[in-house]
């Protein structure tokens, strides 16, 4: 029986993923791991993570430090609801078309959430100071580490999957619900596992400033990996009698890379009964999962021993490039805003911690409009007889970021510094966030919503420009709504931990709702009211402008 | 007898920039070293080396007479060590964060109670034990990291910049506290910039420059080769004498007189 140290109390009662890793400890013990060194580690970092960090110093005595709670477990219930969309599934009869859109919702969630909420902590350099500097080896940090977004990672998936794990056991038996709880369970551990040896494999191989580079176009790789994996998924099924729920399945020797449609092999295997691709495919799941096991193995220890590299860097000398100062003034009203400005901008240019959190959400949020836009490329009509108005809804779905642009915005590495600000007069927390807005719109919004209207223009012609600029400016004003309602204290000045970990993808998820809502009120609105677009021009300009300048004052 | 820590030409470069260039030195165990130098000499990178959180680029290092094995932690028991900047899991409280280190260093928790109140009631934070440590002070901090450093009885200490922020009477229980800590024939390494304490305490001074070292030992010997106190030494060593001259051309700065190119 494992002692509990950390806790509010002495009879604090002990967590269940304890008790169960527990149950683990010979398995760690195999591969090297000191079990009890492991645990005393996750122990220490699940504590931390229940608490939230005193902002003012003295608060140390102050009852309200001692509430814990974890709050990435208090909200996994909105993964379980949004979810339950996916009981859809369930009036086709076939197992493998049912299984196959569940499975790549699962990993592309599960991908999108490693690698923007838990990168940094996969990536934290403070470790190897405190913890590499005791008698731990790097394979016992290595294992503390992936335990511990293990245990974040495992309830998020099952959070997701819960809807659909409930209806197998309801509509395709015993046997499919057992086979789809392990499956599920394995899903996590093999996006924990493929992104533990992706950022070994990179840092073992580069250094310095290339390295912060690769890791970010890692992050891009595994986002644009996982667009063109939709767009491949989609063409496997054919719905051929709408009526019946009838699906057809043409599987090509190219789909055999997809490795969601391992994950489904063995539910064809149990409702259709043996079949070469079945059974290929579940001996790839097998192999795959063999290969994870003896690759993690193989590299557990590399992120820590390799980590320092990352601090070690050398600074590139900091300079204000053209775009950045054009901006500046064109954007900025005072002076102080002004400074803000650059402050921001160098900020997010410089921090690795910014943009691993937000650039995989940025990629994340271009998957929907990139794969629509492709795959409205695959009919067999020409262009220009299809309706191109369609088009005109792809960017408004890069609004999807707008929320973890929010909230990545109010973290920072160095959120020490924020001495700095509160030193600062009090009416600075207007033109600091009016100028933190700015910069991530130039910087973040702008680029995106200006990639896929390029495409639109190649494809129309100019033909919806105004429609386009108004696409932009009503981003940018909700942008500043979102920024307003979001923002807590200033920018830039809170610490970041694991449990913090699922709340912009929560807000995102919730963002749907409105952004579908105004992109059909606006689409609907310049398609059927003439000269509305130029109205809406008008008031969004007005608008825009109004907070532009006196935004975020009160 | 045999040194407890021996370097010899280790080199260590960061993106290409060379930090160390052939360090070479040896200590004996029971010794009091300083290990000093100016800002970015290298000393908190020498130190990182020997706990094994870097790895060197070429060169040799042997430990406790073993030669340094980077798959083998156990020889990191018998160390102790206190980090430059005082970073701490803030949101633990000191008994929470004193019992993961003791933890890690495999002790009890009984054992690592009793001593770490004993510690911290000797060095005046007793009743902070169930504070967070987010809401200590620098000193508070500092005396935490000594103590985490001292609970599991090392051998030796790497010590860097252990006086930092703490008031004039803990200095002084420090100070007293290495004398003891070399009567019980523990070796300590530390690396400091007030020169006034290195001087007083140390048994032998390694003065680190550009990536060697310039300058072995006792501060007696030392004196010879320039005179008058470490500072001036140091000084001398790293061919430092401009200090006039700059505070003139920060003082000119800070008016607008500018009299560099940006």
């Amino acid at each position: 029986m494992m002692r509990n140290v950390f806790g509010t109390g002495e009879q604090a009662k002990e967590p269940v993923y304890l008790k169960l890793i527990d149950q683990l400890a010979p398995l760690y013990s195999k591969v090297g791991v000191d079990y009890r060194q492991m645990r005393t580690i996750l122990e220490m970092k699940m504590t931390m993570d229940s608490r939230k960090e005193a902002v003012i110093q003295g608060m140390g005595s102050n009852a309200k430090q001692n509430e814990e709670k974890n709050h990435f477990f208090s909200s996994l219930w909105v993964y379980a609801i949004i979810s339950v969309f996916l009981l859809f599934l369930f009036v086709y009869d076939n197992w493998v078309f049912q299984y196959t859109t569940y499975f790549s919702y699962i990993f592309i969630m599960l991908f999108s959430t490693m690698l923007a909420n838990f990168s940094n902590i996969l990536l934290d350099t403070k470790d190897a100071e405190l913890i590499g500097t005791k008698p731990v080896s790097q394979k016992t940090i290595g294992a503390a580490k992936a335990t511990h977004i293990g245990i974040y990672l495992v309830s998020f998936t099952f959070a997701v999957g819960l809807a659909v794990m409930l209806a197998t056991f309801y509509f395709n038996g015993i046997l499919a619900g057992l086979l789809i709880i392990f499956l599920t369970f394995l899903s996590s551990l093999w996006a924990l596992g493929l992104t533990i040896i992706m950022y070994s494999t990179v840092l073992k191989h580069f250094d310095g400033e290339k390295l912060k580079n690769i890791i970010a176009y890692s992050q891009i790789g595994v986002s644009i990996f996982m667009v063109m994996g939709y767009y491949l998924m989609g063409q496997i099924f054919e719905v051929i009698d709408p009526e019946t729920f009838l699906v057809e399945m043409n599987l090509s020797v190219g789909h055999a890379l997809l490795f969601p449609m391992w994950f489904v092999a063995p539910f064809g295997l149990l409702q259709e009964g043996i079949q070469t691709v079945y059974i290929v495919y579940t001996l790839f799941l097998i192999a795959g999962t063999v290969a994870i096991g003896i690759l993690y193995n193989l590299n557990s220890d590399k992120i820590d021993s390799n980590l320092q590299k990352m601090d070690k860097a050398k600074a590139k000398l900091s300079s204000r490039s053209f775009l950045e100062n054009g901006t500046a003034k064109l954007l900025s009203f005072s002076s102080l805003e002004k400074a803000y400005y650059h402050f921001t901008w160098q900020l997010t240019k410089n921090e690795r911690e910014f943009k691993t959190r937000l650039y995989p959400s940025i990629a994340s949020a271009m998957i929907f409009p990139l794969f629509m836009f492709f795959s409205s490329l695959r009919g067999d009509q020409p262009i220009t007889s299809q309706n191109t108005q369609t088009f005109l809804y792809l960017p408004y779905f890069t609004m999807l970021a707008i929320p973890m642009i929010a909230v990545a915005t109010q973290f920072s590495v160095n959120y020490k510094g924020r001495w700095l600000f509160e030193l600062s007069p009090k009416h600075a927390k207007g033109p600091f966030l009016r100028a933190v807005t700015k910069v991530m719109l130039v910087k973040i919004l702008f680029p995106m919503y200006g990639l896929i209207s390029l495409l639109i223009v190649i494809l129309t012609g100019f033909i919806y420009s105004v429609q386009l600029l108004n696409g932009f400016l009503l981003m940018s004003a909700i942008l500043y709504f979102e920024m307003k309602r979001s923002s807590q204290g200033l920018p830039f000045s809170r610490k970041y931990a694991a449990s913090e970990a699922n709340q912009g993808c929560m807000a995102s998820l919730i963002f749907f709702i409105p952004v579908f809502v105004i992109s059909l009120a606006m689409i609907l609105l310049q398609s059927f009211v003439p000269y509305a677009e130029w109205g809406v021009l008008v008031a969004l300009i007005a608008l825009n402008a109004w907070w532009m300048k006196k935004g975020f004052n009160k | 007898m045999k040194p407890i820590v021996e370097l010899v030409d280790v080199t260590k470069q960061f993106d290409g920039t060379p930090v160390l260039k052939g360090v070479t030195f040896s200590v004996m165990p029971g010794e009091i070293i300083g290990y000093i130098g100016p800002n970015g000499a290298g000393k908190s990178t020498t130190v990182k080396i020997i706990l094994g959180m870097l790895k060197k680029d070429a060169g040799t290092i042997r430990l406790f007479d073993q030669p340094l094995d980077p798959n083998d932690v156990t020889y990191k028991a018998r160390i102790g060590y206190v980090p430059e900047n005082a970073e701490l899991y803030e949101t633990l409280t000191a008994k929470e964060y004193l019992l993961f280190v003791g933890e890690l260093y495999g002790m009890e928790e009984k054992e690592i109670v009793e001593r770490a109140v004993q510690m911290m009631d000797a060095l005046g934070i007793k009743d902070a034990f169930h504070g967070r440590l987010s809401s200590f002070s620098k000193g508070m901090r500092q005396k935490v990291l000594i103590i985490s450093s001292l609970i599991h009885d090392p051998d030796i200490l790497f010590w860097d910049e252990p006086l930092s922020g703490l008031d004039a009477n803990s200095v002084q229980i420090i100070k007293e506290l290495l004398a003891k800590l070399k009567q019980e024939g523990k070796t300590i390494f530390y690396s400091s910039h007030v020169m006034d304490t290195v001087e007083k305490l140390s048994d032998r001074i390694l003065i680190l420059h550009d990536g060697h070292v310039v300058a072995d030992g006792p501060f007696s010997e030392l004196k010879k080769e320039a005179a008058g106190t470490l500072e001036q030494l140091f000084n001398t060593l790293t061919g430092f004498d401009q200090h006039e001259a700059l505070a003139e051309q920060f003082l000119k700065g800070m008016k607008g007189e500018i009299t560099h190119d940006a």
